[in-house]
């Protein structure tokens, strides 16, 4: 561990000559950001994995069979598990994807899963990403070089090398296919994510696609080459939001889509990875049910645990919020990123008051959750190791079967007094060491 | 990968032109900078004139400080790299990482070496990351469509450089064949009566200066 320490420095400079970054906004005006790599990692035993592989298989299989029930027959709904507020009035529920069928069926291939673990030692679903979840790259990445700094570590701990992700990325979509090239869609450079888009495409032996390079002819999906000899595309690994992807099923006034793409995913012509319209089973709120789900879809208890979570939508969980809302973490179904996060005891009681009175008035728009007390992990900081909050992203796979990565992206915040670990708020990352034993 | 968009072909064609134009005029650079030391420390109006950059310099010191390093001045070193990055870092799948590293190094060390007191030792990394770029691209970019795109625009700006500069024939000469050597193997279309124009101009050897603008105008109007 000490070699890692010692090279840290020298890691953090070579994931800048990598080009290891991401973009954030301020002010209008977009700039490149290094993300710290802290080089002590986050170690998972094999048991410990084992548990954590079978329950995020688990909660994923579900969650796809629900987006499968979800835009066909409703019956989650029509037996009453989930009230039918939740899937409607979700923002992210497309009635535009009504009755579309996914090449092979799946829904979510790519599901990034937040956890924390407790200092109780079990471990915590935060929330669901289905939609474009972002982070692969930057271990994978950190991987190839924490491994030149101290090889010692590698040959004598049994890690789980973590560097398949990209075969795993390409296994899935080379699964959903439909015939053609697999791409991946970026909305362009200045993305937040767009070294991953790139790096990913590169590792995953793709084509990195801007928006102008794809268009549909014949209800075929092409890409765009430069000398007329167009290519069919099968998959699309995209990573733009559902409303910017095609403005002429959804956002009209987006210039980023590619006008038709729904039409040929609609006619099983090409694989979009992931599906639009994920965003109703990460909603927040639906976040409540997915124990619910795996119980009603796969007739098993579930595996892993949610935080313990009130909806405000329901009177009963509303009178409690309100009645401790100052030891509750509320989030604002809608937003993500880190954004819409308060914590009750970060305020005044003025603000407490405030904050009372929006979630009478919208009570759907809430969710509210116990802190967990998360274990800390160290970081370095200077001379010093220092604790800091951290959670876990891990990526579940699915394609011909479902499948989690042998590592994911632990987050860290800088601050001491922080929970909030996302890059975009200053958050740094550290490499995931699954033991094979 | 070796399917190429219109637009990454674009990108290419131009990531080579800024790499070289970072590369020659830095090098020339130095040499009018010697000259500037000692001798003639207005050299750079000639130097500003020859490359048609707008004398908005207004002293030596003015001078060295903006044309390599300010991100104000759209001629200067550092922009010109700025815009290397630009199309670079859209072709990391075509590139690969490690190429496109040696572009991120350029970059970093010009911005590094910005307030040194001795230029030419700060900036030294520069030509060596970019021949460093050039060396990783033949090793790693399999595909020779992409690589001659990418090196028709190298040749084309150290053409267009080395007529502007003043360079002699016999190097001109060596970089021309080089360009029409890459010209004809890429898909793109280019206009062939200008190439024509540009082998007539040529074919008159040390006395092709006395069609100097015709000579730079056919090399603008090929593609």
């Amino acid at each position: 561990m000490n070699e890692l320490v010692n090279h840290m420095e020298e890691i953090n400079r070579l994931m800048a000559r990598y080009g290891v970054k991401f973009g954030i906004y301020k002010n209008g005006e977009f700039h490149e950001q290094l993300f710290p790599f802290d080089p002590l990692p986050r170690v998972i035993t094999a048991d410990e994995f084992d548990y954590l592989e079978r329950g995020l298989a688990q909660r994923v299989d579900a969650l796809n069979a629900f987006l499968a029930d979800i835009y066909s027959d409703k019956k989650i709904v029509k037996d009453g598990v989930i009230p039918e507020d939740f899937i409607f009035s979700s923002k992210g529920y497309l009635p535009q994807c009504e009755g579309i069928v996914p090449p092979k069926k799946i829904y979510s291939h790519i599901s990034g899963i937040d956890l924390v673990q407790g200092k109780d030692r079990n471990w915590y679903i935060l929330e669901d990403n289905l939609r474009i979840p972002s982070g692969a790259s930057y271990p994978m990445i950190a991987r190839s070089l924490t491994r030149q700094a101290s090889p010692a570590a590698f040959s004598t701990n049994h890690i789980v090398d973590n560097r398949n992700y990209a075969d795993m990325l390409k296994a899935v979509m080379e699964t959903v296919n439909t015939g053609g090239i697999n791409v991946v869609l970026t909305p362009g450079r200045y993305n937040a994510a767009f070294f991953e888009h790139s790096y990913l495409a590169e590792q995953s032996d793709s084509i990195l696609a801007m928006p102008q390079d794809l268009f549909v002819e014949n209800n075929k999906l092409y890409y765009r080459r430069y000398d007329g000899k167009d290519e069919q595309v099968g998959a699309v690994y995209r990573r733009l939001s559902d409303e910017y992807l095609d403005p002429l099923c959804f956002l009209p006034e987006s210039l980023i889509g590619v006008p038709g793409i729904m039409d040929v995913y609609r006619s099983g012509n090409v694989a979009l990875v992931n599906a639009p319209g994920n965003g109703v089973a990460d909603d927040k709120g639906i976040y409540y049910f997915v124990p619910h789900m795996v119980k009603y879809y796969l007739g098993e208890e579930a595996i892993l645990h949610n935080a313990p979570t009130y909806l405000a939508f329901y009177e009963k969980d509303r009178k409690f919020i309100l009645d401790h809302l100052e030891r509750l973490v509320v989030k604002d179904v809608s937003e993500a990123g880190g954004y819409g996060v308060i914590f009750g005891s970060d305020l005044t009681k003025e603000k407490l008051n405030e904050l009372a009175q929006i979630i009478r008035d919208e009570p759907r728009r809430f969710i509210a959750q116990e802190v967990i007390d998360f274990i800390d992990l160290d970081i370095v900081e200077g001379d010093e190791w220092v604790p800091r909050k951290a959670d876990l992203r891990a990526f579940v796979l699915t394609g011909e079967t479902t499948k989690v990565w042998p590592s994911g992206l632990t987050r860290f915040s800088r601050n001491p007094d922080s929970f909030v670990v996302n890059s975009s708020q200053g958050g740094g990352f550290k490499d995931t060491w699954v033991l094979s034993r | 990968m070796g399917i190429i968009s219109l637009e990454k072909s674009d990108h290419l064609f131009w990531l080579g032109r800024y790499a070289e134009r970072v590369f020659t005029t830095l090098d020339t650079f130095f040499r009018y900078y010697d000259q500037m030391l000692d001798s003639d420390d207005r050299a750079y109006e000639k130097f500003c004139e020859r490359l048609n950059i707008p004398m908005i310099y207004e002293s030596r010191e003015h001078f060295v400080e903006t044309y390599l390093f300010s991100q104000n001045d759209p001629n200067s070193v550092y922009s010109n790299m700025l815009r290397a990055y630009d199309n670079a870092v859209v072709l990391r799948d075509e590139l690969s990482t490690k190429t496109l590293s040696y572009i991120q190094l350029t970059l970093d060390c010009i911005e590094q070496a910005s307030g040194s007191d001795a230029h030419a030792y700060a900036l030294q990394p520069v030509p060596d990351y970019l021949y460093a770029f050039w060396g990783c691209l033949d090793d790693h970019v399999e595909d020779e469509e992409c690589r001659n795109i990418i090196k028709t625009g190298r040749y084309l700006e150290r053409m267009d450089l080395y007529m502007r500069l003043g360079y002699e024939y016999k190097a001109i000469e060596k970089e021309y064949k080089k360009f029409l050597n890459r010209l004809h193997k890429i898909g793109i279309g280019y206009n062939l009566s200008e190439v024509d124009k540009l082998a007539e101009v040529f074919a008159l050897g040390e006395e092709w200066n006395t069609r100097y603008y015709e000579a730079i105008n056919a090399l603008w109007n090929i593609f």
